[in-house]
């Protein structure tokens, strides 16, 4: 238990080339770590937006509604390793979707991590010091990343520059699902409404 | 059973009767809205600040209508002075609204001149009259009496082209005489000419804001297209005022502008305090259809305020010292209060009067309570005595519970009173994060040396436990290590005991 859920996350984010490696191929690594680690990113994002210090925090407290958060963070997620998937499938990755998802979500972990430390310490700041918070932000963000990167990486067995083309390549596929989804969607509601109508005429003419 | 009967009704007929009652008259009721923008850029409806209290035409005043009306300046004397273009005069006005002279023309060495379309008149501190002659193309100046003091006529400079044409159109003077004068046509900025009349420069060049999409634009067309594409030009300014401190104060209708109203020193530098909420520029949201504000007059208020007319909506905007908007009052209409072609705003005696060109009146607005208790403790933030303001916030909010600059006003008030923890809550209420970072600061001083002592010794106490259980530890260690040593000794001892009985 705590080998999988706080051992290995930990040493991972400082290792990253050994722990990735290891999760391939020494089956390190769970999949239900993976979902916490998304819950405890999304848990992180809601008490950021909502007990980050006044003077750090621009949000409209009126506006602020958990659960658009928890899908702005679990859905970018599924469709990042949906269309990496996708993507790695054509351009001969190794990685299999769980290897990804699993890549992707540890990944997370620094920004679990330096967050909540950092809504904390935020309330504490005064204006200039919050020039800090905004550099533990940036932190947690390019930690995430690099992640990430050697994640995938690792996971596709792939080399420095296609890894980079793949991730660029993914963000597009993200984008293309998107536009293909408002399609589908507007199209089922338009067929939808076009069967309706059949019926209800065919109601008030008998 | 009759009594309960009787009573029932008389219930009814009272519980109808004060259905039936018309509705409190509102003894303010404008004809506009009155509104003022939160923090979050939204307009929240607000207690009007000024209410119409009447309207004057020319004939109200017995000297016939107005045509095209285009300024109006009251002078420090009380004298209202009227520019009535389109009949080429001048109605001078005392306090009480009664015609005091008119003013046609002058007399120029034995001549006898008239305006012709004046369009714009200033009064400095001697009562001297600056009138803006615009197409006669000159600057006429009148003694208090009417008398010609001096023409300031077409300037001769280097920098000017040859083909140069003089149309004044609007005029101030400052303190030092020096006489500051928008012309049709000129891009420059607004001429400046010394006390003897001689075209010193311009100041305060708008700038041109480059329009990226128009530059891509450009570099795809022919020749003979660019010949026929807008000029990229900066925009004219359309009025001026000057404070008491000899800065000037400029409006332009340059509609993309983020600074629509400047303050220009000596220098001819922008020196306008912006830091409300956001930018000095009128309504922040506006319909397309309607677009942004287009300030057509500026006048500066006492204790550091301003009012800017909005031509485009009707609506004045009235700004503190630091450029918070205070309140809007105003719009386009056909009732009292309302205007058609608002040309000039003038203040007289804590009444603000708007000149209207379309209708040809003027009409005279009153502050209300909020108005006059807003503007009050505006002037005491002004001067510096935060104490006093403090009452008069309380009394504000009192009337309009979303007023964020009152909330702001009370915590700089506390600030200065180092009451760090109330003035961080009232700063948080105004959303002012500059004035909250401090406040923040000096309470964490304040809770830092206060509880200084108790986590120094909780911390010493700490290191004390762990030192102390480390001893232990190391000490109860010690022991065992001897105790193990000691037990294959007893044995053996035993064992030698055992040995030695045998």
């Amino acid at each position: 238990m705590r080998q999988d859920f706080i051992k290995f996350p930990l040493h991972l984010i400082v290792h990253p080339f050994d722990s990735f490696w290891d999760m391939k191929y020494e089956g390190k690594g769970k999949l239900r770590v993976t979902l916490t680690i998304l819950l405890l990113v999304v848990i992180s994002m809601i008490l950021k937006n909502q007990f980050a210090g006044f003077l750090v925090n621009y949000n409209d407290p009126r506006h602020l509604n958990s659960i658009t958060q928890l899908i702005t963070v679990i859905f970018p997620f599924f469709l990042w390793c949906l269309s990496n998937w996708a993507i790695t499938t054509l351009m001969d990755g190794e990685g299999k979707f769980k290897e990804i998802m699993m890549a992707t979500g540890y990944a997370l972990v620094p920004i679990v991590i330096i967050y909540t430390p950092m809504v904390v310490a935020s309330r504490f700041m005064a204006e200039e010091e919050t020039a800090f918070y905004y550099l533990m932000m940036s932190v947690a963000s390019i930690w995430f990343i690099a992640l990430l990167f050697v994640g995938i990486m690792t996971v596709h067995q792939y080399t420095v520059l296609k890894t980079v083309v793949t991730m660029l390549l993914t963000i597009v596929v993200m984008g293309i699902v998107v536009f293909l989804g408002t399609l589908v969607l507007s199209m089922i509601q338009q067929i939808t409404e076009f069967f309706i109508n059949i019926y209800r005429e065919l109601i008030f003419r008998t | 059973m009759i009594a309960k009967k009787w009573l029932l009704a008389g219930t009814m007929a009272s519980l109808l009767l004060s259905c039936a009652a018309p509705a409190p008259v509102n003894a303010e009721a404008v004809p506009y809205e009155s509104y003022n923008y939160n923090y979050w850029e939204e307009a929240v409806p607000a207690p009007a600040a000024y209410i119409p209290d009447r309207t004057l035409t020319g004939k109200d005043l017995g000297v016939g209508d107005f045509l095209d009306p285009a300024d109006m300046v009251v002078a420090d004397s009380g004298l209202i002075y009227i520019v009535d273009s389109g009949n080429a005069r001048i109605i001078c006005l005392d306090s009480g609204w009664k015609v005091d002279k008119v003013i046609t023309g002058f007399d120029n060495g034995g001549k006898a001149e008239t305006f012709k379309n004046p369009s714009g008149l200033y009064v400095n501190d001697e009562g001297n009259l600056f009138v803006a002659d615009t197409d006669n193309g000159r600057i006429v100046v009148l003694s208090p009496d009417g008398e010609l003091l001096r023409l300031i006529e077409q300037p001769e400079s280097d920098i000017l082209p040859a083909d140069f044409k003089f149309i004044p159109v609007k005029v101030t003077v400052d303190q030092a005489e020096r006489v500051y004068v928008i012309a049709k046509g000129i891009f420059e900025g607004i001429m400046q000419f010394d006390e003897n009349g001689v075209f010193i420069g311009y100041v305060g060049t708008n700038k041109v804001k480059r329009d990226y999409t128009e530059y891509i634009w450009r570099m795809f067309s022919t020749k003979a297209q660019k010949a026929q594409m807008a000029l990229f030009v900066p925009t004219e300014f359309s009025n001026i005022d000057v404070d008491e401190k000899g800065f000037l104060y400029a409006t332009n209708i340059d509609p993309g502008s983020k600074e629509p109203v400047k303050r220009l020193n000596p220098s001819g530098e922008d020196v306008l305090k912006r830091f409300g909420y956001f930018d000095v520029l009128g309504d922040i949201r506006y319909r397309i259809s309607v677009g942004p504000s287009k300030f057509t007059d500026i006048k500066v208020l006492p204790d550091g305020m301003y009012s800017a007319l909005d031509a485009n909506q009707g609506k004045v905007f009235t700004y503190n010292d630091e450029g918070d908007l205070l309140y809007v009052y105003g719009g386009k209409g056909n009732q009292t209060g309302t205007f058609k072609t608002p040309a000039a705003i003038e203040y007289a005696s804590g009444n603000q009067l708007v000149l209207d060109r379309g209708k040809g009146n003027i009409v005279v607005f009153k502050p209300t309570r909020f108005g006059s208790i807003v503007n009050e403790a505006v002037g005491y933030h002004y001067n510096g005595e935060d104490v006093q303001a403090v009452p008069v916030w309380r009394e504000v909010l009192k009337l309009n519970a979303n007023y964020d600059i009152a909330y702001i006003g009370i915590g700089k008030s506390l600030l200065m009173e180092k009451n760090n923890k109330e003035a961080m809550k009232y700063f948080k209420l105004g959303m002012d994060r500059d004035g909250y970072s401090v406040a923040f600061k000096r309470y964490r001083r304040e809770v830092m040396q206060e509880h200084f002592g108790t986590f120094l010794t909780s911390v010493m106490l700490l290191v004390a436990v762990w030192v102390a259980y480390r001893i232990f530890g190391f000490w109860r260690r010690k022991r065992q290590s001897r105790a193990s040593s000691q037990a294959p000794h007893n044995l053996k001892e035993g064992n030698a005991h055992e040995a030695g009985f045998h």
